[in-house]
């Protein structure tokens, strides 16, 4: 019974890890708070649907297809909107609340775009589907591979930010980024390839997502609101962070789940994040500084 | 208060009491589309009042609407409709008070999305409340026909503006206006920081709360997850937004827009009235600050100049 639970916990706790990162790489570095998130993670998951449905791909091909997808989406978004509202002052003066307003734009037109293109029903596909056994626990194989590729994609993330210049670039970008100007950091350029990453994590969390759940033009937005519950658990900005918040927020809502009854699930992340906001808003692990 | 003041006041009065002959100028049809209009200028104008004005943007309104509904639909038949409709307010003004003291001392871009996190608590602890109660929805019956619902509604849509006139005319208007220019600064010449912003938020959720007693009489059926929908905030921001929030005029031009948008669309292509108003949301935060209202009043005030040779 409890491996079973642990094991479903990681699988979840991974993929909100990931969803997390993408979203808190975005308010981390350029301070725009990214609500249609979940609109790119459903994007990656219709990829991986129509992949698998149409051309029979695997959806770890999908991956390679949702990636480059959702970049050039983040891209055009980036150079469309974003590049020229941040030179204007008006915006920058109050870049939260205006890019909360601009995504959230973004968000209902992506939403409503696939719904219109793909009908709002929900989707399935089969892949993987066999049962294996490990200890007294079983779980498709699809889950164990979803769960795969995200821890790797996770702990690839912490050695990427520990060890390559870029990584540790943009951490010092989310610190201090009137000073990492000065000391010759491309700030432009890391702020671009910082929103690119962020929107190739959302695509690729999407592929691993419609591996485990089904799919619909609606599915995005509950992501966003997790991944807001994790970084907020982690610290915005805080990029461990948000990986340990994922775990936490998969492994209390699976046993939260098992413990009370399904329908509490919506209860209890939004109690959990309502808890987080009101004692801890700089995060469990942030200091006081990072609040603003 | 200024004379110039007293004009506008009266001017809205004039044009709320005119609007009461409406419902004889055509059919339940006609009057079914002024009622969504002075429902949601309703909506709109309570909105500004703590999120145009402090700048905390509420995106969690629909919370207010949902109570309210909720009360009524509790209420309906036990007791006379002009007892439910200040009950619905004065309850989600005790919510507002309630979720409002913690939540205000939260900033920014926390305060948007713990707003529209309360929200959702809400509307998932009613839903289980209601699957305790082995409620699949509430029917209501015998509700009031739409002429007496457009009377009370164009009641609220009249209140909410001449409050938001109000309040922007007085002391306690520039006191949340500082809040939103600069709150330390506020608090150290004197405002009350705290008590301005509560009083602005309890004041904003009152008339949601009734206008949400009028949306389900409206409809006649409680389904929590459909009054509770946070597309209905979506909606009210945008609204408010497009307009100018920082304006009692300014939610009317959006209100306006909106609705008419609604009508023409929502009946056939749902999606692509979404699609309009994501559009819009994005072109007027870019390119138009301030709103439709702000930029025409710009546009007006800058005629003179303008024409100057230079």
């Amino acid at each position: 019974m409890s491996t079973q639970l642990l094991i479903a916990a990681l699988v979840q706790g991974s993929l909100y890890a990931l969803i997390a990162l993408g979203l808190n790489l975005i308010y981390g570095t350029m301070r725009l708070l990214n609500v249609a998130h979940g609109e790119f993670v459903m994007i990656g998951a219709y990829i991986a649907y129509w992949g698998i449905t149409l051309l029979g791909l695997s959806p770890i091909i999908a991956i390679f297809l949702a990636i480059p997808f959702t970049v050039a989406l983040g891209a055009a978004f980036y150079f469309g909107i974003f590049k020229r509202a941040m030179r204007s002052r008006e915006f920058v003066e109050r870049i939260e609340a205006n890019s909360l307003l601009v995504f959230f734009g973004a968000s209902i037109i992506i939403q409503n775009v696939t719904a219109l293109l793909f009908t709002p029903d929900q989707r399935a596909y089969h892949y993987l589907e066999q049962i294996v056994h490990i200890g007294p626990a079983q779980t498709p194989i699809s889950k164990l591979v979803a769960l795969a590729i995200a821890g790797a994609v996770c702990i690839g993330a912490v050695a990427f930010f520990r060890l390559s210049t870029l990584g540790i670039a943009i951490k010092a970008l989310i610190q201090q980024r009137e000073a990492s100007a000065l000391v010759g950091i491309p700030v432009a350029r890391i702020d671009m390839i910082c929103f690119c990453l962020g929107f190739a994590v959302a695509g690729l969390a999407g592929v691993l997502v419609s591996m485990t759940e089904q799919i619909s033009p609606y599915m995005g937005f509950p992501f966003t609101v997790i991944a807001f519950v994790v970084v907020i658990l982690g610290g915005l900005g805080n990029m461990l962070g948000s990986l340990f918040g994922g775990l936490l927020l998969g492994v209390l809502e699976t046993f939260g789940v098992a413990l009370t009854a399904p329908s509490y699930r919506s209860i209890m992340i939004y109690a959990v994040f309502i808890a987080v906001l009101l004692l801890r808003p700089q995060g469990l692990f942030g200091t006081k500084r990072a609040r603003t | 208060m200024n004379p110039h003041l007293n004009r506008t006041l009266g001017l809205v009065t004039l044009v709320a009491l005119l609007a009461i002959a409406l419902p004889w100028l055509g059919n339940d049809y006609y009057t079914g589309f002024f009622f969504e209009l002075v429902t949601w200028i309703a909506l709109a104008e309570s909105w500004i009042i703590i999120s145009g004005m402090t700048g905390y943007v509420s995106l969690g309104h629909v919370v207010f609407i949902g109570l309210g509904a909720y009360v009524a639909a509790l209420t309906w038949m036990e007791i006379p409709l002009w007892t439910i409709i200040p009950l619905t307010g004065l309850s989600a003004g005790a919510l507002a008070a309630v979720i409002g003291y913690p939540c205000l001392r939260v900033r920014g871009p926390y305060f948007v999305i713990l707003t529209f996190g309360v929200s959702e608590l809400v509307k998932f602890i009613i839903v289980n409340i209601e699957s305790a109660l082995s409620q699949a929805g509430r029917t209501l019956f015998a509700a009031p026909d739409i002429n007496d619902l457009y009377f009370i509604g164009l009641g609220l849509a009249w209140a909410s503006v001449m409050i938001a006139l109000l309040v922007r005319d007085s002391r306690f208007g520039a006191g949340l206006r500082a809040i939103r220019e600069n709150e330390e600064a506020a608090e150290t010449i004197g405002v009350s920081v705290s008590w301005f912003k509560l009083a602005a938020f309890v004041l904003s959720a009152i008339i949601p709360g009734m206008v949400g007693s009028l949306l389900i009489l409206r409809s006649t059926y409680f389904d929590p997850l459909q009054i509770f929908n946070p597309q209905t905030s979506v909606l009210i921001v945008t609204m408010a937004v497009i307009g100018g929030s920082d304006r009692p005029f300014g939610p009317l031009l959006g209100v306006a827009l909106l609705v008419v948008l609604q009508e023409l669309l929502w009946a056939n292509l749902p999606q692509l009235y979404m699609i309009i108003v994501g559009v819009l949301l994005i072109g007027v935060v870019i390119w138009m600050p301030g709103g439709v209202y702000g930029r025409l009043q710009r546009a007006f005030a800058a005629k003179p100049t303008a024409a100057r040779p230079t």
